[in-house]
């Protein structure tokens, strides 16, 4: 009996988290991954399938996909070999993806064919193509797995998919070229980032209702300058971090009250942004500069900037 | 520290939900004059290659899930003429049917009468395929224009130039209109940036011999003074493609063959182009790719596809004055939020600087500013521009 239990426990128990504290660039136009070590020094590139995109870690934090646009495949890098160790199909073009909470499914639009597709991650069978509008792009699941929101960036709308169903049960307008998603961690808020209309629109998830929109403008700048992609928030919800993409700054704002706090200079083409987990460097890859910027969070200052590959898209911290 | 917070609650709450019809016509001539193939001798690409019915097909399919959320219906009828003499009364009948905004892809003068005859309380037209400087400054006012004009393609240009520090231009022209406006707007970008015109000399396309300074390349690119680079203003393109590598002296080729001034080209990997340009190859099916009329087409569909869904107030002024605002904030691909210039109803756009196969630049160059808005260092900035 009590042997039983322990046969089933360790069954439940998945691969420990390695806690490597690596920092995970995908780069584009290089076709490949480069890995940092803790204090940031480069200690591997990964070469990947064509164009990787969107990167997220496993639960256990053991595995890295990533989304490699020009093979139609999510890659599965083994944290621990840094190595490619398995693609799991998908359709034309996957740009950004999320799992379910379980990671049995995976939900990833698909940027050429204007669908978001459901993956079974095991079987690796297409159990849902929902149609979006053109250009899908940004992901997220909500907490219990039911409703994933993607973006349409020609549609300049926001989908919300009962992923039951797989069907579309709502639609949010928002600004121009909606990019990507974060939610709160209270989880009432999904922010989504407005490229080409420089706005952060902030929805009520009980409502699917606007009810903040958000716009900065960094000194020297001009609104049109200012086009806004990336976002990252504490664990506790109290500071966000916003990439504000052709105005090479970052804004750092209150999470809460959405005030701002202050703009920090990076490089050009700010993007993604990704916090370490005692939250004390923001790092912010620059698509434009082929190069990642340090942030300091305690003073706000750029620490240095690190050279990476061509075109860097994503971040992704395993710690 | 300036902080920039907006507020804004529930934007588009309150919106009725009546099914509600937005009737676009597109009107063009068949045959186009601008396209005649009988005007090369040689069966070259002298034309588009094709009609941009497809471009606005497009741009309806591209919005539908946004206007299926406003309760919008478009229909999109199609005429195509084939005397000009007709278009004004095709035109008229389209507006007595309702239509709202009528798509022109037509030649300036056809465009500039069918403007003239419908007047001030006509549907909305939207130039697409007419870059000329004249026909903006005709100011109709109900007549926005998604076609670049002559004077944003030459400023693209210049400002490379500027970049380049290619300061000696040897200008060479047809003897169409077509030619000679691209000339003058040419020169007049060169002059607001004190670029040299070392010469302006017409080509001929014959082989007479007595025509020999004006038909032999090496005779009309030679005996000049020094000049870093050769702009040809050249529509049909005839005499341009043999151009580059033949000019008496060993320069760059610009204008309408080599480095090509564009809204528009397949090349554009960034900004989402290339989701553009594979829905269109999809959509015709054939393997033509998108052409700058197409994107033109394309776009002004776009805008009031985007005016009509995103204007909070259905009133047809509202949504007209949405669409002139500056928060129409239009995206088309090109990296730049696009609105409409209130003093000559010009797309502000971004030009691309095309070879056959490469983007070599996005006008507005680093480095060209605005006091207002950057993408206002092309085409007649607003004290420049008067109404003829």
């Amino acid at each position: 009996m009590l042997r039983a239990f322990f046969v089933a426990l360790i069954a439940a128990t998945p691969a420990m988290a390695l806690d490597t504290g690596r920092i995970f660039v995908s780069n584009e136009r290089s076709h490949d991954v480069w890995v940092f070590s803790p204090d940031f020094e480069h200690i591997a590139t990964i070469e990947t399938s064509r164009r990787p995109r969107d990167m997220r870690l496993n639960a256990d934090r053991t595995l890295l996909y990533v989304a490699c646009g020009d093979d139609d495949v999510i890659d599965i890098i083994d944290v621990e070999t840094l190595e490619v160790v398995d693609s799991i199909p998908t359709g034309p073009s996957p740009e950004v993806f999320a799992f379910s909470p379980d990671e049995s499914l995976i939900y990833v639009s698909n940027e050429e064919d204007s669908m978001m597709e459901i993956i079974e991650a095991d079987s690796r069978i297409v159990i849902h193509d929902v149609p979006t509008g053109a250009e899908p792009e940004g992901v997220i699941a909500s907490e219990d797995g039911a409703t994933v929101y993607v973006t349409s960036e020609v549609a300049d709308m926001i989908h919300v998919i009962d992923t039951e169903a797989g069907a579309v049960i709502d639609n949010i307008i928002v600004g121009t070229r909606p990019r990507r998603f974060i939610l709160t961690p209270d989880t009432n808020e999904l922010w989504v980032s407005a490229e080409l209309s420089s706005e952060i629109y902030i929805i009520d998830r009980a409502t699917n209702e606007i009810k903040e929109v958000l716009q900065f403008l960094p000194p020297g700048f001009r609104p049109e300058d200012v086009t806004p992609v990336g976002m990252a928030l504490t664990a506790d919800g109290s500071r966000g971090y916003i990439s504000l993409g052709r105005a090479n700054h970052i804004a750092v704002i209150d999470g809460v009250t959405h005030e701002l706090i202050d703009y920090v200079l990076v490089g050009r083409r700010a993007w993604s942004v990704a916090l370490t987990r005692d939250e004390s460097v923001a790092v912010v890859a620059n698509g434009l500069s082929d190069d990642i910027t340090l942030i300091d969070t305690a003073t706000l200052r750029p620490i240095r900037s690190i050279p990476v590959g061509q075109v860097p898209h994503t971040v992704v911290i395993d710690d | 520290m300036r902080a920039l917070l907006i507020l804004v609650v529930s934007v588009w709450a309150g919106i009725a939900s009546a099914q509600e019809e937005v009737r676009i016509a597109l009107v063009g001539l068949d045959p186009d004059p601008r396209f005649d193939d009988a005007i090369a001798y040689a069966r070259i690409e002298t034309s588009r290659q094709g009609d941009p019915e497809v471009a606005a097909r497009m741009a309806i399919s591209d919005l539908s899930l946004l206007t299926d959320a406003r309760d919008l219906t478009i229909d999109l009828s199609v005429m195509r003429v084939a005397e000009p003499g007709d278009l004004v009364t095709a035109a008229r009948s389209l507006a007595d049917e309702g239509a709202r905004y009528i798509i022109l892809d037509l030649p300036a003068p056809e465009a500039d009468a069918v403007a003239a005859a419908l007047g001030p309380d006509g549907p909305l037209l939207l130039n697409t395929t007419a870059p000329e400087d004249w026909l903006r400054r005709r100011c109709h006012a109900r007549m926005l224009h998604t076609a670049a004009s002559d004077r944003m393609i030459a400023d693209a240009l210049i400002q490379h130039f500027v970049k380049m520090q290619w300061q000696q231009v040897l200008l060479l022209h047809g003897k169409t209109d077509r030619d000679l406006a691209r000339a003058a707007s040419f020169t007049e970008a060169a002059e607001r940036f004190r670029l040299r015109i070392v010469d302006t000399r017409e080509f001929d396309l014959s082989t007479n011999p007595a025509l020999r300074e004006q038909n032999n390349v090496a005779l009309l690119t030679g005996d000049t003074r020094d000049y870093d680079a050769v702009f040809i203003a050249d529509s049909y393109g005839e005499f341009s493609r043999y151009l580059p590598y033949r000019t008496a002296l060993p320069r760059p080729v610009v204008g309408a063959t080599g480095l090509v001034p564009l809204e528009w080209h397949w090349s554009l990997e960034r900004f989402g182009a290339p989701q553009v340009n594979s829905r269109f190859e999809t959509a015709i099916g054939d393997s033509r790719r998108m052409t700058w009329q197409d994107w033109s087409v394309w776009i002004a569909v776009r805008a009031v596809l985007t005016a009509e869904a995103k204007s909070r107030d259905r009133d047809p002024d509202a949504i007209e004055a949405f669409l002139r605002s500056d928060a129409l904030r239009l995206d088309g691909s090109k990296g730049a939020q696009l609105s409409f210039r209130p003093w000559d109803n010009q797309l502000r756009q971004p030009i691309l600087l095309a070879t056959a196969n490469a983007i070599i630049g996005i006008a507005p160059l680093e480095g060209f500013l605005h006091r207002t808005n950057t993408l206002d260092s092309l085409g007649v900035d607003e004290p420049e521009f008067a109404c003829d």
